[in-house]
């Protein structure tokens, strides 16, 4: 059960060093496919996961993803440096998932989950169970815990809950959160302030049980 | 200074709760906000309830780019790489060739005409004027046979005549053919009548022998 989880070479978090990073855009912006093959193995997953908090759907995340991906490889000889090279990705990222998100149907059409499907909650569940040492009872708790919080973080409106994705989630500084979403470092400040408010407010009784 | 710059409600102090937990407080909040938790257990509830709330969120599992997706997508830029690397080859060419194309047309037309009148003009013209020999010895030559009718016979005449540095003849030998006394009259007045050219040495008239072959010869007068 376990090996069916998909094991690549793929990075989740290491990000190229800044310094490098001006020769890595020339490389890609002369058109070579191995800096963009590169690209997308570090940045894919990130993405993924920052789209996927946004458009809280597997199926729709892939497709947002394969857009981003092709609007930077078209947009890189545009780059110009003037942020860096997540943050322009991220930038892109968080606008297609918008975007994505604003269709009527899109927004009250959900797919059917198959119980089949290794993506679904139940699977997931049912897989991590049986692979991990922790007893099932465990399992289901963590995944229940987990379950309530991404409800909560998704209850949140989107302006919230962006800001709060990309700095507890993606980890970004107040200041690439800015000149992600385009706003003033104040704006994301207080936006932060409020989203955190929110979700304490959703989760204090079920976080206050165990940490306070 | 301290009591000044302490907060002086909790609506205050949970204000600062946010760049509290993301350490971004100047050092003087940093105290006032502790400072107020020492003493206010509600505040201080709901600071923990922030960074439960905190630690929750940073715990959430990160979704993987599913393997099939993964493999699609590499798929799908590896097609529009190349498309597009080739569509951008093809413009390329056609903006290099564009400007060039009128230029190198004429060009190359000019190149043709040019080599065909080049070529026109370095045809050898041929010379009327009769080379002078330059060689060492030059043999004697007839220049003109007298224009005798005479019946030479079936066998024809082969006769070996002295020249001399005048280009008059000094005396001929009949090497074959028939000795008839009419035949050997008419021959003598046709070579006495013949203009012959005399052989040369380094440009220097001198004797010489021609070697005449004659058959059938008819003159018209």
């Amino acid at each position: 059960m376990g090996s069916g989880r998909s094991v690549d070479i793929t990075l989740d978090h290491a990000l190229p060093a800044v310094d490098g990073e001006a020769a890595f855009v020339g490389e890609l912006r002369a058109g070579s496919e191995d800096a963009f093959a590169y690209l997308m193995a570090v940045y894919q997953n990130p993405v993924f996961n920052l789209i996927w908090h946004i458009v809280e759907n597997s199926a729709d995340a892939s497709d947002v993803l394969q857009d981003v991906f092709v609007k930077v490889f078209k947009g890189i000889k545009g780059f110009n440096g003037d942020s860096s090279l997540r943050t322009w990705i991220y930038r892109i990222a968080v606008h297609e998932a918008s975007n994505h998100r604003r269709g009527w149907i899109r927004r009250h059409w959900r797919e059917p989950i198959s119980m089949d499907d290794p993506e679904s909650p139940s699977a997931a569940v049912a897989s991590e169970a049986a692979s991990s040492e922790r007893s099932p009872y465990q399992v289901l708790e963590q995944a229940e815990r987990e379950g309530v919080v991404q409800r909560a973080l998704a209850s949140l409106a989107p302006p919230y809950r962006m800001v709060v994705v990309l700095r507890e989630i993606e980890g970004l500084p107040y200041e690439e959160i800015a000149q992600v979403l385009g706003l003033a470092e104040g704006t994301v400040k207080s936006r932060l302030l409020r989203g955190r408010e929110l979700l304490r407010r959703k989760l204090a009784g079920y976080v206050g049980k165990e940490h306070v | 200074m301290w009591a000044r710059n302490m907060f002086e409600s909790c609506l205050e102090i949970r204000n600062h709760f946010s760049n509290y937990l993301d350490d971004l407080c100047t050092p003087e909040a940093r105290k006032s906000i502790r400072y107020h938790l020492s003493f206010c257990e509600v505040c201080r509830e709901q600071l923990e309830q922030w960074q439960a709330v905190q630690g929750e969120l940073r715990a959430l599992p990160r979704r993987q780019v599913p393997a099939e997706v993964g493999l699609r997508l590499r798929v799908e830029m590896s097609h529009l790489f190349h498309r597009d690397l080739l569509s951008r080859l093809l413009v390329h060419l056609e903006n290099a060739l564009k400007p060039l194309l009128i230029p190198a047309t004429g060009g190359v037309l000019t190149a043709v005409i040019s080599f065909c009148l080049f070529m026109g003009s370095r045809t050898v013209p041929i010379s009327d004027v009769p080379d002078v020999p330059v060689q060492l010895t030059t043999p004697a030559r007839v220049q003109e046979l007298a224009p005798i009718d005479f019946n030479t016979g079936d066998n024809g005449l082969v006769l070996v005549t002295q020249i001399n540095s005048a280009g008059r003849v000094k005396g001929y030998q009949l090497l074959s053919g028939e000795r008839s006394p009419e035949l050997m009259q008419r021959l003598d007045r046709m070579i006495y009548f013949s203009y012959f050219r005399p052989a040369t040495m380094f440009g220097i008239p001198t004797d010489g022998q021609v070697v005449l072959s004659l058959r059938r010869i008819t003159v018209r007068g």
